[in-house]
């Protein structure tokens, strides 16, 4: 067995990033095998207590992504997620949960590049967080 | 009892993944009574595996793990309804773009696959039947944009008997396609095959022809867009204007002609070409004398129709359409910033693809003679520089303009039609000669028309002795070239129009990287935009010569016409639902909601409660997250649901690192 | 009064003596203080660190950057190869921690790079306010019209020197205009003079500083203005022999920048050196 996967649940809008995430796989682009995203129609729909379930079944990160801002398919659920998910951020310490293993990020439909990216350079941050916690 | 079937897509997943092995960890779950691997999911064999497991062993959910839901999820749904189940007792695994194709170790993306697949059958068990709600669907389109994707676009649904409205913000239609000369490979004049496809929009009976206008706002979803269209002042009357065109001839004030890609000039008040659809003339405010603290008004006395209003004012209509075609079109790529060693724009005889089409025709600004712009000479020497704009990273622009190539060959033609003695020369990258015919021409070009093709990039241009030095390499013969010319064309890239990224933003749809609008699925569906009912036609969605547009353009026509056809809509049902019990008739659900989905309700016995119009809703769930007490909910995305999916994800497994609290 | 670290480099102090004095000059006008490093080295951009490998092409920079220090506000190269090879080593040195380690080692103390490196352009650019020169200038420079050769390293490779347009530079020419010149635009302002190849192959040389004389004629320049010393030596001292191989009769007085702006400060073409140039002739309006 090799070493452990770090498992991240990946909340993504159907519209960019999940779309995003179909693009880079469309463009046969490697990534880490450890985030098993879960579809939403929109980053507004992704509620804090679902990240912080996630957290408490055990994942080792958590990861939003939603549209750029003015590029929503719902013209506002990723301003409604954006303020949510920053107040949860700040939160987390006095949960006891190291902010670093949450990101909230932003990949439009078109980045295949980009979401590779963001997961590897996230896998990566939580692999950290966690080693040093 | 739940059905789960796993495709091998071939080897697309089968490469990666090990079917049978989810296959049979799937069969141990709880609920699922079938599990099987099948070669290709979404063929007839495939449906048809599923509907007799639907049918022989009375199932009444079914989980499918193949490509992404994006992809199919709307084929293996109407499959589903084919075999008597509710179309939503469907839930799809994405195991191929966001499994097998992004992982080369067969046993993590296993393992991966595996743990969806748990998620997705404990995700199935709470799906409920829904319903899709049928819509009234308003048969009018509206399409955005005259050029020749327009105009097809236009003249196809139209021709099926669908009103269309169609707003072009210049004030005459024809576009691009109207500017050119000649069309390669066949040479057919441009505007003799547009010209009367014009005429025909502005004279059909189901077409409603706004020149001047522009979208300034979109609200509604498809099947119900309502739209506002600003109607420009152009201080000119448009139902009593005859196109007599004294006006233009008597103004004082010059101004850009625009038609004519800045060669030659106009005049304040004009119509824009002779072969304008409407022939109407608009007046610049920005270039009349009236309107810069003059006080001529010499148009208005002139003119014998009385077609003049200097007070006329822009008006905003408001209009409902079912269905929205973008056909915004493309503009040449503006080359002075990014080549200063191609001298900024500075030198009157290094000009652009386009305006070269405009010397090379006859009712450009030269008659169809072509001269010099520095010294009204003809030219002997004409260098053509391929990519300018295009495929050439150090400007970061990467991408290839798709018609350079073609368009270039045939304006070198074209110069040695015009001027036998003449000599032309193309400095190119590489001949993408890819259409029908287009090769062949391309070589014609060389052999039966003597162009000289060098490969390699131009460096500098620079004057000498009152020609053009262009300074280039050949890469073949490895060696520097220099050539005396007496007039630089640049084969310019192609940049999606200006504001086409407005209007974008306000049709809800995204651009790529490029700033072309994009399509929802690169290969099946070219034509439909990210949001429904709205649709692309031609070189808004990326670069395309006509023949590529004209069937993109007829193709979007196809998709409005077969939307709008039955007059009504089926409605996603997967809208927010309210549990009237729980609610406390707070309404922050109407607060947040952007589309206006939440009305306020009474209960028989007075207490407040809210309502979601489903036809207006179109399932965000922002208002799921703002319910104090949970109780509104978004069908196909309830907490349940959401919350089965993380707790099964992330059941521990071996190898998983588990979280030490100690 | 700022106060720069002043790296002449070996041809301020040999064949472009008189660029020396001009920039000393100039800087004296506006109150720049100029204190010439103590102990410099050659900057490295000599054919014997090449030749030599290693990291002789950093380490003799590196040397110069060191000595710099903090002291200054900056050490100022008006040579462009000077300019290019302190920049460079800076860079290499930013990036590359066992270069800097054995930096370190052959100089017996950790390596002092992080000096702001400027050429002649840019400080002059950010010590003389333009409206104080016009105000200062004589008028000698009005009518003419004047030709801004950057030549290569000033420029490039841009992700280096981090400096101007790389493809058309533009900086001198505020300067220029301010003194009362009138700048063309010059096509082959970053074109290549041939460099170093009058060693050893002339002819390469000759034909392209030819074709850049040839150039800025047809542009209709009096004058040709540089920063770099190799640039002026292939431009004008070799422009008798551009003459006798090609058989045309081109005077195209080359100057350096901080001559020109002397000029225009008021200050004699023999001051500035100017006379000591293999094309003398002044130009009409001097």
């Amino acid at each position: 067995m090799t070493e452990p996967t770090t498992r991240i649940i990946g909340f993504l809008c159907n519209w960019c990033s999940y779309a995003g995430a179909d693009m880079a796989g469309m463009s046969r682009m490697r990534q880490p095998a450890g985030v098993r995203i879960i579809r939403v129609p929109c980053s507004g729909r992704v509620d804090p207590l679902l990240v912080l379930r996630a957290f408490q079944e055990g994942a080792d990160g958590v990861l939003v992504s939603g549209c750029h801002p003015g590029d929503c398919h719902y013209g506002s659920g990723n301003y409604f997620a954006r303020r949510r998910l920053e107040l949860l951020k700040r939160m987390l310490p006095a949960l006891g949960i190291n902010p670093e293993r949450f990101h909230y990020t932003r990949v439009s439909a078109t980045e295949g590049a980009r979401w590779a990216e963001v997961v590897s350079a996230i896998t990566e941050r939580v692999k950290n967080a966690n080693d040093n916690d | 009892m739940i059905g789960f079937f796993i495709c091998q897509c071939g080897t697309n997943i089968s490469a990666t993944v090990d079917t049978g092995k989810v296959a049979a960890a799937a069969a141990a779950m709880r609920g699922v009574a079938v599990a099987e691997s099948i070669q290709y999911t979404c063929s007839d064999p495939g449906q048809a595996t599923i509907a007799e497991a639907i049918r022989g062993k009375r199932l009444d959910r079914v989980v499918i793990a193949a490509c992404s839901p994006r992809m199919h999820e709307a084929t293996f749904r109407r499959a589903l309804e084919r075999a008597g189940l509710n179309p939503f007792m469907l839930e799809m695994v994405n195991i191929r773009e966001q499994c097998s194709w992004i992982h080369s170790d067969a046993s993590e993306a296993t393992r991966k696959a595996t743990d969806l697949a748990r998620k997705a059958v404990a995700r199935v068990r709470h799906h409920t039947p829904l319903l899709a709600r049928k819509t009234a669907a308003v048969r009018r389109a509206l399409v955005i944009g005259g050029g020749i994707a327009g105009i097809q676009a236009a003249l196809d649904i139209a021709a099926a008997g669908i009103p269309v409205t169609m707003v072009e913000r210049s004030p005459s239609i024809g576009g691009n396609m109207a500017r050119l000369d000649k069309t390669f490979p066949t040479l057919d004049c441009s505007s003799c095959i547009l010209a009367p496809l014009m005429v025909e929009v502005k004279q059909h009976e189901n077409i409603e022809l706004l020149v001047n206008s522009e979208v300034d706002d979109v609200h509604g979803y498809a099947g119900n867009f309502e739209v506002d269209i600003r109607r420009k002042s152009t201080c000119v009357d448009e139902e009593k204007c005859t196109g007599c065109m004294i006006c233009q001839d008597k103004c004082p004030a010059r101004a850009p002609d625009d038609f004519n890609a800045g060669l030659g000039s106009s005049k304040a008040i004009s119509i824009a070409f002779p072969q304008a659809v409407p022939l109407i003339a608009s007046l610049r405010k920005e270039h009349c004398r009236r309107f810069n603290g003059n006080k001529c008004r010499l148009c208005q006395k002139l003119c014998p129709a009385g077609a003049i209003d200097y007070g006329q004012e822009e008006a905003v209509l408001r209009r409902s359409f079912g269905a929205i075609v973008a056909a915004t079109g493309y503009d040449h790529y503006d080359w002075k910033a990014s080549y200063p060693t191609y001298g900024m724009g500075m030198y009157p005889d290094v000009v652009t693809s386009l305006q070269y089409e405009r010397l090379l025709s006859a009712s450009g600004p030269t008659g169809g003679r072509i001269r010099r712009p520095s010294d009204g000479a003809e030219p002997r020497q004409v260098v053509f520089v391929s990519c300018v704009g295009s495929r050439d990273e150090s400007v970061g622009r990467p991408q290839c303009c798709s018609v350079g190539c073609m368009y270039t060959a045939k304006q070198a033609v074209l110069t040695r039609e015009h001027i036998p003695d003449s000599q032309a020369y193309v400095f190119y990258m590489d001949m993408r000669a890819g259409g029908k015919d287009y090769e062949e021409f391309a070589r014609r070009a060389q052999t039966r028309y003597g162009t000289l093709f060098i490969r390699g990039r131009v460096g500098k241009i620079f004057p000498r002795r009152g020609k053009l030095v262009v300074m280039g390499t050949d890469t073949l013969a490895g060696d520097q070239v220099e050539i005396e010319a007496d007039l630089v064309v640049l084969a310019t890239g192609l940049d999606a129009s200006a504001g086409a990224g407005e209007l974008a933003r306000k049709l809800n749809i995204a651009c790529d990287r490029n700033g072309f609008m994009t399509e929802e699925h690169p290969k099946l569906r070219p034509v439909e935009a990210a949001s429904a009912g709205v649709f692309l036609a031609g070189a808004c969605q990326g670069p395309k010569d006509i023949p590529a547009t004209v069937a993109h353009a007829g193709a979007a026509a196809a998709k409005v016409i077969g939307m709008l056809a039955r007059g009504e809509l089926e409605a996603s049902p997967m809208v927010a639902a309210v549990t009237e019990s729980r609610c406390a008739g707070c309404f922050k659900c109407r607060g947040v909601c952007p589309f206006g989905a939440v009305e306020k309700a009474r209960l028989p016995d007075g207490r407040p409660v809210a309502r979601v119009i489903g036809s207006v809703c179109r399932g965000c769930g922002i208002c799921n997250v703002a319910c104090p007490p949970g109780a509104i909910s978004l069908n196909g995305f309830t907490d349940k649901e959401l919350i089965a999916e993380i707790v099964e994800v992330l059941k521990p497994d071996v190898g998983y690192r588990t979280l030490d609290f100690g | 009064m700022s106060v720069y670290s002043y790296f002449p480099g070996c041809s301020l102090k040999s064949g472009a003596t008189e660029y020396d004095r001009s920039f000393r000059l100039v800087a004296d006008c506006f109150g720049i203080g100029l204190d010439e490093l103590e102990d410099w080295n050659c900057c490295g951009a000599s054919p014997a660190p090449h030749h030599w490998g290693g990291d002789l092409g950093i380490l003799l920079p590196a040397r110069n950057l060191h000595i710099a220090g903090a002291s200054h506000d900056g050490i100022v190269a008006p040579c462009a190869g000077c300019f290019n090879r302190l920049k460079y080593a800076q860079h290499e040195l930013s990036r590359n921690d066992d270069l800097r380690r054995r930096t370190g080692q052959a100089l017996g103390q950790p390596v002092h790079y992080q000096t702001d490196v400027l050429n002649l352009v840019q400080l002059l650019n950010r010590e003389i306010d333009p409206e104080d020169l016009a105000r200062r200038a004589r008028g000698r420079l009005s009518g003419m019209t004047l030709g801004t050769y950057y030549g290569c390293v000033l420029v490039r490779p841009p992700q280096i020197v981090r400096y101007d347009d790389p493809a058309n530079p533009v900086k001198m020419e505020p300067l220029l205009k301010a003194a009362g010149a009138t700048i063309p635009y010059f096509p082959f302002k970053t074109e290549c003079c041939g460099s170093y190849m009058g060693l050893a192959r002339k002819e390469i040389v000759l034909r392209a500083s030819r074709r850049i004389i040839e150039v800025a004629l047809e542009c209709g320049v009096d004058a040709l203005v540089t920063v770099c010393p190799l640039c002026y030596q292939n431009l004008d001292l070799r422009q008798r022999q551009i003459n006798d191989v090609y058989g045309t009769d081109y005077h195209l007085p080359v100057l350096y920048l901080t001559q020109a702006l002397g000029l225009a400060l008021g200050f004699s073409p023999e001051e500035l050196g100017i006379e000591a140039h293999a094309v003398n002739r002044p130009p009409s309006a001097l």
